[in-house]
């Protein structure tokens, strides 16, 4: 619950553009992607989910001919090397950590959404 | 005159008339028989000379086809004549050349011959002259001469002849023959056995070196020659364990004088002797006898040794807890000891003959037999491990171990295997490696686990953070100063416990064996941390320009040293601070230390600071692990660690790496 508000905040409170659409699991975000319609322009991802972790949705994602273009950002409290490793094997475009302090969550992820609104890849 | 007178002288006078005539007659006859007489003596003396030179031809002529050399020269030596097998001995022809004796004669044969010729001059003749002569082509031969003195009519010697005989020949045999009687005696002399001969009176003929050494005479063995024999067993019969024995056992043979081989003495120093007696007979006549003692001691003992080790083998073999089998080229079982019977449970008889590979092995495993087999029979030596069903038709495991077995003459006549049975061990194999396998994995979850607990556990810590933070920023100016500063407690007691989630979770996989063995440079290492640390100004780090390359995980050692310099830079209260690495190679380790001039430890203190959660400064940056976990690597890679400290003045610690 507070992530989503911590998302919502952060992205309200960095006055952006951007429209968020969450997914409470795996499942969820297939169903939400299944659309077709209004891809995301990049993915979030917590790597502790339940049913369907993270690593397995990632496969999933980069296994998926519609879906393996859209960047996938890793937001995740993990710094097990063996998971970033994995990560980076299967294809995500950045792996960020979630910081205990707020303030420094919401300058990573100001920088992280204004680094790819340069990248423009809708048009593509 | 009477008539009377007249007749009577008548008659005389007629008678004397017929005398006279008669007498005529005679002288007549005898004078004609004479004559006849000398005419006969005239022929017969013709017939006479005719037949001396006749006799003295062919006496020349007998000279001249003499198979021997025949040679005439006169007293100067020069060489009036020979026949064709004195020219073909000496090579000279006399029709083309003269010749003088002197040129035949050997330089040291000189004296000698001159010698002789003067017993020639002398007596007229000599015999057997032997001595060395030239050939005109050098070659020396050896000759004999009999030689004697030609006379003129009034007995004057004027030329000496000889017959000359070529021996180089039977001298070159003589010379042989002596040179093999002195090899014999030689030979005799140093036998290794002892020789002693006797004649038929028990005199000493010969004996040996030998001899006198095995029973002790103190003389060279010629001297013994011709001593008496009859006391001689009655003297050494003390050199030998049963005295009384020997005696009866020698008197027996001599008694007996037949034949014996081999009898078996034993003297008190433990040397055993074999001995020979062989009666000597000529014809039916006794001439002595030959004892022979031969010290067969070594001999003896060696074939003792010899049967002492084959019984130590073969108790061993029957006793022994692998299973020894012995197969012919064919594999069919010559041999098989008690514990092989046990393995297999068959009994001896049943395996006596039986083809081995066919008995034992269950189906798939008898193509290795038949390799194995295979090459054990080119020589190889093998070992290898096969599935087997014993007799109850029970399987198990056996580990072979075989080698080529071979005959005296380095052929290969088989192999000889020694069997293991090695079910048990192989069972407990498995349940090793099926511990092991789930110890990794039940290790990998409890990782994932510390991993999965600690990014729970550090996520309620951000709402919290994240809470705090917007109450702060929509309340901000509303809250007062004190409201302020317990947010800002609650913050850092976030933070604390924050660090410690973390740092549990690097203590949990510090322990944890990697099986990483990769060779680690531990001057990469120190670049990473130099780069990760962040060191203050005030501080100066001192590391060594080359340091060690180590065996390892590399994240256990980067953990390793950077906890030790993060504490020796946390703990600095000094304007100048210095931070120093250095290390010490020893034969088996690397000795490293990491020395800091901060505020120290207290002695009582030392024990206590590897043991987690006693931190000993209660701040937020301590958690009290740090120094656990790098007790915990220490440990893992069999080092140990220990400081030196001076509180207020600083602290080194010291650790050992295996290499």
């Amino acid at each position: 619950m507070i992530e989503v508000m911590k998302m919502n905040r952060t992205v309200s409170l960095l006055k952006a553009k951007h429209e968020i659409r969450e997914a409470k699991n795996a499942e969820e975000a297939l169903v939400l992607l299944e659309t077709k319609e209004n891809l995301p322009d990049i993915i979030l991802l917590d790597l502790n989910m339940p049913k369907i972790n993270g690593i397995e949705f990632l496969s999933i994602l980069k296994n998926n001919p519609d879906l393996r273009h859209i960047p996938t950002i890793i937001l995740t409290t993990s710094d097990n090397r063996k998971d970033i490793l994995e990560c980076y094997r299967i294809g995500i475009s950045g792996y960020i950590l979630k910081p205990l302090k707020y303030e420094e969550y919401v300058s990573k992820i100001e920088i992280a959404l204004s680094y790819w609104s340069i990248n423009e890849l809708k048009s593509a | 005159m009477s008539q009377e007178k007249i007749d009577i002288l008548e008659r005389a006078l007629k008678r004397e008339k017929a005398a006279r005539k008669a007498a005529e007659k005679i002288l007549e006859d005898k004078s004609r028989e004479l004559y006849l007489l000398s005419e006969q003596l005239k022929v017969s003396n013709a017939q006479l000379e005719a037949s001396v030179s006749e006799t003295s031809s062919q006496l020349a002529g007998v000279f001249e086809n003499i198979i021997d050399a025949y040679l005439v020269m006169d007293l100067s030596g020069n060489v009036l004549s020979m026949n064709d097998a004195a020219s073909e001995l000496f090579g000279y022809n006399l029709e083309e050349e003269s010749l003088n004796v002197s040129k035949l004669i050997y330089p040291e044969d000189s004296k000698y011959a001159h010698d002789s010729f003067s017993e020639l001059i002398k007596k007229g003749t000599f015999s057997n002259y032997t001595a060395r002569v030239y050939r005109k082509n050098k070659e020396v031969r050896w000759v004999q001469i009999n030689a004697s003195l030609i006379y003129d009519k009034s007995q004057k010697p004027i030329a000496a002849q000889g017959i000359i005989r070529d021996i180089t020949n039977q001298k070159v045999f003589d010379e042989k023959l002596i040179e093999s009687e002195n090899r014999l005696a030689t030979l005799i002399l140093n036998l290794d056995s002892a020789i002693l001969l006797e004649d038929e009176d028990r005199k000493i003929v010969l004996t040996n070196q030998k001899f006198c050494e095995i029973f002790k005479i103190p003389v060279e063995p010629q001297f013994l020659t011709g001593q008496d024999c009859s006391q001689a067993a009655e003297q050494s019969k003390n050199l030998f364990k049963e005295p009384e024995a020997f005696i009866t056992t020698i008197n027996q043979i001599l008694k007996e004088k037949k034949q014996v081989i081999g009898k078996e003495l034993v003297m008190t120093d433990g040397t055993i002797l074999e001995l020979d007696f062989i009666p000597i007979k000529k014809g039916q006549t006794y001439k002595g006898h030959l004892w022979t003692y031969r010290d067969i001691t070594l001999n003896r003992q060696y074939r003792k040794s010899l049967e002492a080790q084959k019984e130590k083998y073969s108790r061993i073999i029957a006793n022994m807890n692998l299973g020894l089998l012995e197969v012919d080229s064919d594999d069919k079982i010559l041999m098989v000891n008690h514990s092989f019977c046990e393995m297999s449970g068959y009994k001896e008889e049943e395996l006596i003959g039986k083809v081995g590979g066919k008995l034992f092995p269950i189906a798939e495993d008898q193509r290795i037999i038949t390799e194995e087999n295979e090459k054990r029979m080119e020589g190889e030596s093998n070992s290898y491990e096969i599935k087997v069903t014993n007799k109850q038709g029970v399987p198990r495991i056996w580990l072979i171990s075989g080698a080529p077995n071979y005959n005296l003459k380095g052929e290969i006549i088989g192999s000889i295997g020694i069997h293991l049975d090695i079910t048990e061990l192989k069972n407990l194999e498995k349940q090793k490696e099926a511990i092991l396998k789930e110890l990794e994995k039940s290790n990998k979850e409890l990782y994932e686990y510390a991993h999965i607990v600690s990014h729970d556990l550090k996520s309620p810590l951000r709402s919290i953070d994240a809470l705090i933070s917007w109450i702060k920023s929509d309340n901000e100016g509303k809250l007062d100063e004190e409201t302020l500063q317990n947010f800002s407690m609650i913050e850092s007691t976030l933070e604390t416990m924050e660090n410690l989630i973390s740092d549990i979770l690097a203590y949990s996989s510090a322990g944890a064996e990697t099986g990483k063995l990769e060779t680690v440079d531990l001057n990469k290492t120190m670049d990473n941390l130099k780069r990760l640390l962040l060191v203050p100004t005030n501080i100066s780090m001192k590391i060594p320009s080359k340091m060690p390359v180590v065996k390892g995980d590399p994240t256990k050692f980067q953990q390793l040293f950077q906890n030790l310099l993060s504490n020796a830079i946390k703990f600095c209260d000094k304007e100048n601070g210095i931070v120093e690495i250095d290390f010490i190679e020893k034969p088996s380790f690397y000795q490293f230390s990491v020395r800091d001039n901060g505020i120290g430890i207290k002695k009582k203190y030392h024990d206590r600071i590897f043991k987690i959660f006693h931190s000993l400064n209660k701040n937020k940056e301590s958690t009290g692990i740090g120094l656990s976990i790098v007790k915990k690597i220490v440990d893992l890679y069999e080092g140990t660690i220990w400081l030196e400290s001076e509180p207020g003045e600083g602290t080194t610690f010291f650790f050992t790496l295996k290499k």
